[in-house]
């Protein structure tokens, strides 16, 4: 009977990512697939959809700084340790989750972050005089925009290897904002 | 059965809401500090005024968007402090509808068809839940009014009604 009343809570999960992280998230991987695919690399429309690309990241940062707990960067601290832990824990079978981005992910997130930077950086540079034409500075572009890709990639696999394992669905926490964490996980 | 409560899910609306607006004001700020500086680099200080109102409108926009981060945080913890507050209203419910059904000397069978009464379930649907005979949910559901000293249904329903809504429920 108890169990009646009270089993409403897994049903409707752990609300973990607000709606200006999942904003943020889904508007930066559009303005990638923008940028990387369909705009012309030496059109205006591109570097604008670049600099939007920058602003997202400096607005996830400074939410990073005042937001609600699990958008914190105190929540998902970059920690090379924590991350040789959590494969640890992944090849020992352990099923630890996480309501803020596991370790791995969270590396793949300032990774992410810091190379849109870079590309965003590099990319207005181009448009300058002083480094108009300058060739390290397009081969720093185009490094980039090739480590993003991989990472891309990289984080995606990520996303779909942690939700198989723990059986999280994290794609739709993406989208909700919720965490449907099933029993017998531990919340880390 | 309801998941969420209206409020909270009003609530919700506008902390997305609340959230569109500040990306879309940041990038606005983003904008006009671009707009500042490269200004600056061409004109150095031939348009002072312009220039300084420039730079404060930028200035007043990230001020702003500091600002709307701050309300959309407590925004979202209000719409948590709801939901726990509501769990545990749910877990005082459950309860209190124990200690009734213990009172009242329920059989198990007849707790479990007090419960789906409770929830609004008609007597054909309990008895197709439930795999038995309507006339056999007619007897459970007699004999609860009776263990309950109600006249029926509304009866029923309404003293867990009077519980919720007398004042020293929440404690």
């Amino acid at each position: 009977m108890t169990k009646l009343a009270r089993g409403r809570t897994s049903a409707c999960g752990t609300p973990v990512w607000d709606p200006l992280v999942r904003l943020i998230h889904w508007s930066l991987a559009l303005t990638i697939l923008v940028n990387g695919i369909i705009t012309d690399d030496e059109s205006k429309l591109h570097e604008w959809v670049g600099y939007m690309a920058l602003g997202l990241v400096a607005t996830r940062l400074l939410w990073g700084l005042v937001g609600p707990r699990h958008a914190r960067f105190s929540a998902f601290p970059p920690s090379i340790r924590g991350a040789f832990r959590h494969t640890w824990a992944i090849l020992r079978g352990k099923s630890d989750v996480h309501l803020s981005h596991n370790p791995l992910g969270a590396l793949m997130a300032y990774n992410l972050w810091a190379t849109v930077i870079v590309l965003g950086v590099t990319g207005y540079m181009m448009t300058t005089l002083t480094f108009f034409g300058v060739d390290w500075v397009e081969e720093a572009h185009e490094a980039a925009f090739n480590w993003l890709i991989l990472s891309v990639a990289l984080h995606v696999a990520g996303v779909l290897f942690e939700s198989a394992r723990t059986g999280v669905n994290l794609v739709r926490a993406m989208i909700n904002g919720r965490k449907h964490i099933p029993p017998g996980n531990d919340v880390v | 059965m309801k998941i969420r409560t209206p409020i909270s899910f009003a609530k919700e609306r506008r902390a997305t809401l609340l959230a569109g607006i500040i990306v879309v004001q940041a990038l606005c700020a983003l904008f006009f500090i671009a707009d500042v500086i490269a200004d600056f680099r061409v004109d150095d200080y031939a348009n002072n005024l312009h220039l300084g109102i420039e730079a404060l409108a930028a200035l007043a926009l990230v001020g702003g968007v500091v600002f709307l981060m701050v309300e959309l945080r407590r925004l979202l913890e209000r719409i948590k402090d709801m939901d726990a507050g509501l769990q545990v209203a749910r877990g005082q419910m459950a309860e209190v509808m124990d200690a009734f059904f213990e009172a009242w000397g329920l059989t198990q069978a007849e707790r479990d068809v007090a419960i789906m009464v409770l929830k609004g379930l008609d007597n054909e649907v309990i008895a197709e839940v439930r795999n038995t005979a309507p006339g056999t949910v007619r007897a459970q559901t007699a004999a609860i009014y009776a263990k309950s000293d109600t006249q029926g249904r509304a009866q029923f329903v309404s003293l867990f009604m009077e519980e919720l809504m007398s004042g020293d429920f929440a404690a």
